[in-house]
C-alpha cells in the first residue's frame, strides 16, 4: 500500500477544506487508488490525475462534480422528470384518472348551424361535369344531380390552350398506355421514373431554356415542397403580398425571416432589400443567409403579372434570387408560351432562378413542375419532399405533355389565338366599364386569360358594408385567436351576391363562370371576392364577345337593382 | 431552343419503343399466371384481437461495431475529399461555396451526406425504366461516370424480376379491364380535368370513385386527390391549429409530418408501435394541457399508418381503438400501402383486424399503391367529407385527378370487390397474401434477419453496413432482380436494408428464383445473421435453400410459424 504515502498529494494544502472531506476523499481515494493500480493502463491514468490536481486543483474539482453530475443525471432518468414537471403538483392516480374523465374535447370538425348554411349553399353550387369530359360545351349537374344544364359555354377551365384535346395527343396517351399502364408504381428514386418521365425533364428543360428541370405529382404542392428544400432558419425571404396560397404555405414551410412588399411596388421593395442588406452588414453574420424574392408569374388571386425586368435588376442589384410561380402564365406569356421571361423578352435561365411551373394549366395533363439550374434541381432530388417521397406521374400524362410542347415548339398558334381572345374579353370589360364603373372594376391585366371582376370598394361598401381592410383584420385576428371557423357576415354576403350573378348566368344564358373560390380561413393575406371567367384556344372570338356580352347584362342588373 | 429527341446526346435517357411481343408474353410479362392452386392463402380476420409486440432480431455486436466502424471510415474519407476537393478542384465545388456574394444552393455542411455517401451509391437509385412495372420491370442499362458524375446510356435495357413498385396486386398492367377503361376514359372525358374540384373539376367519374372507394373502405363518403402525398400535406391545416395536439407514430410518413407542420398543431411522438408509451403519453397530456397556458387541449388526433412501409410492420389498431375511445381521442390511419394489400377481402388493416371502420376516425389511404393508378383518398363520415370538402385547400386550389387515373381506380376497386371478372380480384388478394407469408418465412428459415407482421407485402431484410447496400443492389441487378435498399434517415443509422415489395403478379417460381439468389448473395455478403430470437422454435435458423424451398409453401399458411 505505497499509495498512502502519497495521499496529501490528492488535496493540496493550499485549499482550506474541513477534515471529515479530507478523510472521505481520502477513503474513496485509496480504493480508487487500489482499483487502479490493478487495471491495465490504470498507473498512467493515476500518474495524470495526481499530475492535474496537483497543477491545478480547481480544474480537478471541476471534473468530479462534472462527473458526479453525470451520474446523478443518469439515475435521474431525465424522461421521467421532464413529464412531471408540467403537472409539478403531485397528482394521485384518482386525481390524474379524475382530470382525464373530465376533459371534454371539441368535435373533430366543427360544427353549428351557421357554419352550416355558409357550407350547404357552397357545396351545392359545386358544378359536376357529367356525359362527357370538361369540353367547351358541357352538361352539369349541380346539387345531387337536382339541377341539369346541357349544352353549357364553360369559360370556368383552365385549360387554355386546349392542346391536349387533339387527336394527335389522345392517340399519344391511348398508346402510352398500351405501352406503360397507367401508374407509375413507385417514387422517383425507386424505380418510378420511366423513360418518358426523363424525357419530359429534358423538354421541359429545353423548351423553356433552363438547364433542367425536375417533375412533381401535383401542381399545389410544387412550391412548399422546393422552397422548404432551400431554405432554413435566419434565411430570408421577400414576397409579394399578393402571392396565393401555395406560396403561402411556402413561405410558412419556409422556417425562415418573411418580409412582404406591396403588391408589384419596385420602389417598396428597393428600400427594403436595402434595408434588409444593411441590416444583415451590421450583423456580421458567419455565412450569408440565402435570400429569395418570392412572386407569381400571373396572380392567381388578381390576373396581374410580376415587373419581371425591374426585379431581375433588383435580383441582382441586392443578391437575391428570384422565385417565380409560373402555374398560370406558362404556356399563355410571351410570343410561343415560354412564359413571364419570353414576355419581357428576357432569357429565363438567367432571369428567374426557380421557376414553378403546372402540367395541368396551360399545357392539359396533370402534374407540377420546376425549372432552373441543374445544381438547383439536382438537390431536388434528394431535398425535396414532394419529389422524394410520392409516385411519379402516370406515365401517358408525362408522355402527353411532351407531346404537347413539341406541338407548342412547331406552331404557336394556340398561345397567339389565347393571346387574342384574352386581349379581346379584357378589352371588352374595360370598354363596359363606361357603363359598370359604379359597381365593378377588372383588375386583371389583358394579357391574363383569366378575367377577375371585382365589385368596386365603393360599391361594397355601400351595398355589404365593409371594406377589404375590414375583412382582412377580421381574418387575421380570428386566425391569431385559433378560432375553429371563421365567418365574416358581409364577406359571405357578397359572395351569395357573386353567386347569384353566377347561377343566373347559368340558368337564362348557359354559361358558366366561377366565383375565385377560396379558403377564407387559411388566407393568410388581403384578399376579396372576385368572379373569374376564362377563355381558351378553341373558343371562337363571336362566342367569347357574346357570353361576354350577357356577364355584363347580367352582372348590370343584379348591382343596379336594389 | 426546338425540341430534338435528343438521340445525339449519349447522357440522355432514349424513349424506347413499345416491345415486339405477343399479346400472350406481354401478359406473361406483366402478371404471371397462377401455377398451382396451392400456391393461394385466404386470410383470416383476427377478429379484433390486438397483435403482440413484436420481436425485433438483433445482429451480433460485431456487426454494430463494423457498421459504426464502416460510417466512420466514409466520413472520414468524405471529409478528405471536401477539404483537398474545395482546395485543389475548386471548379468542382462550385455548388458548395459562396459565388459572387450569394450562398450557395446548400451549405456543405448539410448536403455532406448526400454528396460524400449517397453519390457513391447514387447508381443503385432512380435506375430510370421503361415500360409497365409489373411482374418484370425493363431497366434502362446505364454507364457511370466519374463516380456517380454522370451517366451515358448504351441503349439496352434488362428484364429484371420486379420486387421494387409498388404494385402489390398485379394492377399495373397494359392490357386487360383497368386497360380498357383507362383508354375508353381517354376517348370519353380527355386528359384535362379542367381545375379545382369546387370550380369546375368535379365530373361524374369522381363521384363514382368516390363512391366506390368509401364503400370500399366501409365509410360513409370519401375524397379523391390527384396526388397521396398532397393529401396528407394539405389535409391537417383544415381542422387542427395549435391548441391541438397530434400523438404521432415516430416513423409516420413525410406527407403527415409536412401536413402536420402546416396546421401548426402541437407534435408528441411515441416510439413506434409502442402501445403502453402511447397510452401514457395520452394520459400525460389530456392532464398537463397547452404548453406554457396549462389550458386542456382542444383535441387529440392519433396519427399512425397502418403499414409502415420501410418496417413491414402494421399498427396496432385494436389497441389504439381502444385506448381511443377510452381517452376520447381521434384516430387517423394512413393506408398508404395497407389498403387492398392487406385483409381477407383487400380493405386494409380494419379488415384484417376485423375491427369496425366507423371505430376510426379518418381513413386515409392513396390510390398509386395497390390500385396502379395515382393519387389518396380521404374517408370519414359524410358530414364531416361535406365540412372538409369546403375547408380543404386542395379541392379548392390544387388540380383534379384526370379521367384516365379515375377509369383505373374505379376498375381495378370493382376487380377486387368481384364486380368485375369475379372470381379475379379474390385469386389476386390470396396471390399476394401466399407470396408475401411464403417469401417472408422462406428468408427467416435461410437465416436472414426480417422485419414485420406476416400478412404484410413489405419484407424488409436487414443488411446493416452502409457498403453491403450497393454491393447487394448491384450483384441483384445482374442476377436480373430488380430491388430497392434504404438506408439513414429513411431507417436508423445502423439499419440499412433492402425493402422487397411483394406483388400478386409473381409466381412461385419467381420467388423461388429469387429465393435461391438471395440465399447465395446473402452467404456472399454475410447476411444470415438471425440469432432465432423471432423464429416460432427460437431457435437459429440456417436452413438448406431446397429444403426451404419444398417445405415453405406449405408451412407458410401455417400461423404458428410467424411469432409476429
Ligand atoms: C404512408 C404514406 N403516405 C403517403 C404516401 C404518398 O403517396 P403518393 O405516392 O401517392 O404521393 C406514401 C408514399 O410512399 C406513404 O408511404
Amino acid at each position: 500500500m505505497s499509495s498512502i504515502v502519497r495521499l496529501p498529494g490528492v488535496l493540496p494544502e493550499s485549499i482550506p477544506i474541513p477534515s471529515f472531506i479530507v478523510t472521505a476523499c481520502t477513503f474513496f481515494w485509496v480504493h480508487f487508488h487500489d482499483l487502479m493500480v490493478r487495471l491495465p493502463l490504470g498507473n498512467r491514468m493515476l500518474n495524470y490525475i495526481e499530475k492535474s490536481s496537483h497543477d491545478d486543483p480547481y480544474r480537478t474539482i471541476i471534473e468530479v462534480s462534472l462527473i458526479l453530475y453525470g451520474i446523478y443525471y443518469y439515475l435521474s432518468n431525465p424522461q421521467k422528470k421532464k413529464s412531471l414537471q408540467g403537472i409539478n403538483r403531485n397528482l394521485s392516480k384518482q386525481e390524474i384518472d379524475n382530470l382525464i374523465d373530465e376533459w371534454e374535447p371539441e368535435g373533430l370538425v366543427h360544427r353549428d348551424a351557421k357554419d352550416n348554411a355558409k357550407q350547404e349553399w357552397r357545396l351545392a353550387k359545386i358544378p359536376v361535369v357529367v356525359d362527357g369530359g370538361v369540353d367547351n360545351y358541357v352538361s352539369v349537374t349541380r346539387n345531387d344531380a337536382q339541377e341539369r344544364f346541357d349544352n353549357v359555354f364553360n369559360m370556368s377551365s383552365y385549360n387554355f390552350l386546349q392542346l391536349s384535346q387533339t387527336e394527335s395527343v389522345l392517340e399519344k396517351a391511348r398508346q402510352t398506355i398500351k405501352q406503360y399502364g397507367v401508374g407509375a408504381c413507385g417514387p422517383a428514386g425507386f424505380y418510378g421514373n420511366q423513360d418518358v418521365h426523363w424525357n419530359l425533364e429534358y423538354d421541359l428543360a429545353k423548351f423553356f431554356g433552363t438547364e433542367a428541370a425536375v417533375l412533381y405529382g401535383q401542381d399545389f404542392t410544387v412550391a412548399p415542397s422546393v422552397l422548404s428544400a432551400f431554405t432554413k432558419r435566419g434565411d430570408v425571404i421577400v414576397a409579394d403580398d399578393q402571392v396565393s396560397l401555395s406560396l403561402q404555405n411556402a413561405l410558412q414551410l419556409s422556417r425562415s425571416t418573411v418580409y412582404y412588399f406591396e403588391h408589384n411596388n419596385i420602389e417598396s421593395l428597393d428600400k427594403l432589400l436595402t434595408q434588409l442588406n444593411a441590416q444583415e452588414a451590421k450583423e456580421k453574420l458567419p455565412a450569408i443567409p440565402r435570400k429569395f424574392i418570392v412572386t407569381e408569374g400571373i396572380f392567381q388571386n388578381i390576373g396581374d403579372i410580376a415587373p419581371l425586368p425591374e426585379l431581375v435588376k433588383l435580383k441582382m442589384k441586392h443578391k437575391y434570387r428570384l422565385f417565380v410561380d409560373e402555374t398560370l402564365s406558362l404556356g399563355v406569356l410571351g410570343k410561343t408560351g415560354r412564359g413571364l421571361s419570353e414576355h419581357f423578352g428576357m432569357p429565363r435561365a438567367t432571369s428567374i432562378d426557380v421557376t414553378v411551373g403546372s402540367l395541368a394549366t396551360a399545357i392539359g395533363t396533370s402534374g407540377g413542375f420546376t425549372l432552373g439550374d441543374a445544381v438547383m434541381s439536382n438537390h431536388q432530388h434528394i431535398g425535396s419532399n414532394a419529389y422524394c417521397f410520392s409516385a411519379c406521374l402516370p406515365a401517358y400524362a408525362v408522355s402527353c405533355a411532351s407531346k404537347i410542347l413539341r406541338i407548342m415548339d412547331e406552331d404557336n398558334s394556340a398561345v397567339s389565338t389565347v393571346q387574342q381572345l384574352s386581349k379581346s374579353m379584357f378589352n371588352f370589360f374595360d370598354g363596359a366599364l363606361r357603363e359598370m364603373r359604379n359597381y365593378i372594376t377588372v383588375v386583371s391585366d389583358d394579357v391574363s386569360p383569366v378575367v377577375h371582376l371585382e365589385l368596386t370598394p365603393e360599391f361594397r361598401s355601400s351595398r355589404f358594408h365593409y371594406t377589404a381592410d375590414q375583412l382582412f383584420t377580421y381574418v387575421s385576428s380570428s386566425q391569431k385567436k385559433r378560432q375553429t371557423t371563421i365567418i365574416f357576415e358581409p364577406y359571405e354576403a357578397e359572395e351569395q351576391f357573386l353567386q347569384a350573378i353566377v347561377d343566373e348566368l347559368l340558368m337564362k344564358h348557359n354559361i358558366l363562370i366561377t366565383r375565385n373560390i377560396f379558403v377564407l380561413k387559411q388566407e393568410t393575406l388581403p384578399l376579396v371576392p372576385s368572379l373569374k371567367i376564362c377563355c381558351n384556344a378553341n373558343m371562337n372570338e363571336q362566342e367569347l364577345l357574346g357570353a361576354c356580352a350577357s356577364i355584363k347584362e347580367v352582372i348590370l342588373g343584379f348591382c343596379s337593382n336594389k | 431552343m426546338t425540341l430534338d429527341d435528343g438521340t445525339h446526346d449519349a447522357t440522355h435517357v432514349p424513349l424506347f419503343p413499345p416491345e415486339d411481343i405477343s399479346i400472350e408474353s406481354k401478359r406473361e410479362n406483366e402478371f404471371g399466371s397462377l401455377t398451382s392452386k396451392s400456391y393461394l392463402f385466404q386470410v383470416k380476420s383476427c377478429h379484433n384481437e390486438p397483435i403482440p409486440e413484436p420481436i425485433i432480431d438483433t445482429p451480433p455486436y460485431y456487426i454494430s461495431l463494423i457498421t459504426y466502424v464502416n460510417y466512420l471510415i466514409l466520413i472520414i474519407f468524405g471529409h478528405v475529399h471536401d477539404f483537398l476537393g474545395i482546395h485543389f478542384q475548386r471548379s468542382k465545388h462550385l455548388d458548395i461555396v459562396e459565388k459572387d456574394g450569394m450562398a450557395p444552393w446548400y451549405s456543405k455542411f448539410e448536403s455532406f451526406y448526400v454528396r460524400r455517401l449517397k453519390k457513391r451509391i447514387d447508381d443503385c437509385f432512380s435506375r430510370p425504366t421503361t415500360g409497365v412495372p409489373g411482374r418484370f420491370i425493363q431497366c434502362i442499362d446505364r454507364v457511370s461516370h466519374g463516380f456517380n458524375e454522370y451517366f451515358t446510356y448504351p441503349g439496352t435495357t434488362n428484364m429484371c424480376l420486379n420486387l421494387s413498385s409498388y404494385n402489390y396486386l398485379g394492377f399495373a398492367q397494359s392490357e386487360g379491364q383497368c386497360t380498357d377503361a383507362a383508354i375508353s376514359a381517354v376517348e370519353k372525358y380527355g386528359l384535362h380535368s379542367g381545375g379545382s374540384r369546387s370550380q369546375i373539376g368535379t365530373t361524374e367519374l369522381h363521384q363514382e370513385a368516390e363512391r366506390l372507394i368509401a364503400k370500399f373502405v366501409g365509410k360513409e363518403d370519401a375524397m379523391i386527390f390527384s396526388m397521396g402525398y398532397g393529401t396528407n400535406a394539405n389535409f391537417f391545416n383544415a381542422f387542427l391549429d395549435s391548441k391541438c395536439l397530434i400523438v404521432s407514430d415516430e416513423l409516420n410518413h413525410t406527407s403527415i409530418r409536412t401536413g402536420v407542420r402546416l396546421s401548426g398543431a402541437t407534435v408528441r411522438s411515441f416510439k413506434h408501435g409502442d402501445m403502453e408509451g402511447l397510452e401514457k403519453l395520452i394520459r400525460e397530456q389530456i392532464v398537463i394541457g397547452q404548453p406554457k397556458t396549462g389550458r386542456p387541449w382542444k383535441k387529440i388526433l392519433i396519427c399512425v399508418e397502418g403499414l409502415f412501409s420501410m418496417e413491414g410492420t402494421m399498427c396496432n389498431l385494436p389497441e389504439l381503438v381502444e385506448l381511443k375511445k377510452r381517452y376520447k381521442c381521434y384516430l387517423y390511419v394512413d393506408e398508404a400501402h395497407s389498403i387492398g394489400a392487406v385483409g381477407p377481402k383487400g380493405r386494409g388493416v380494419c379488415d384484417l383486424f376485423g375491427v369496425n371502420p366507423h371505430d376510426i376516425d379518418i381513413l386515409m389511404g392513396t390510390l398509386t399503391k395497390s390500385f396502379g393508378a395515382a393519387g389518396g383518398y380521404i374517408a370519414c363520415d359524410k358530414w364531416i367529407i361535406d365540412k372538409l370538402r369546403c375547408d380543404l385547400t386542395t379541392p379548392n386550389y390544387a388540380e383534379s385527378p384526370a379521367a384516365p387515373v379515375l377509369a383505373q381506380i374505379i376498375s381495378s376497386l370493382r376487380t377486387i370487390i368481384g364486380e368485375l371478372n369475379p372470381g379475379e380480384g379474390q385469386e389476386r388478394l390470396q396471390r399476394i397474401a401466399f407470396n408475401s407469408r411464403y417469401f417472408r418465412l422462406a428468408l427467416q428459415r435461410l437465416g436472414f434477419i426480417v422485419y414485420g407482421n406476416a400478412d404484410s407485402p413489405v419484407i424488409p431484410m436487414l443488411l446493416y453496413c452502409p457498403s453491403k447496400m450497393p454491393a447487394f443492389s448491384r450483384i441483384m441487378l445482374q442476377r436480373k432482380i430488380a430491388v430497392v435498399v434504404v438506408a439513414y434517415p429513411a431507417t436508423p443509422l445502423i439499419e440499412s436494408r433492402v425493402r422487397f415489395c411483394m406483388s400478386a403478379s409473381l409466381t412461385k417460381e419467381d420467388i423461388d428464383y429469387l429465393l435461391r439468389h438471395v440465399d447465395e448473395v446473402g452467404e456472399m455478403l454475410n447476411l444470415k445473421l438471425n440469432s432465432g430470437k423471432s423464429s416460432w422454435d427460437g431457435k437459429v435458423q440456417r436452413w438448406d435453400i431446397e429444403e426451404v424451398i419444398r417445405r415453405t409453401p406449405e408451412d407458410c399458411k401455417d400461423d404458428k410459424y410467424f411469432v409476429c
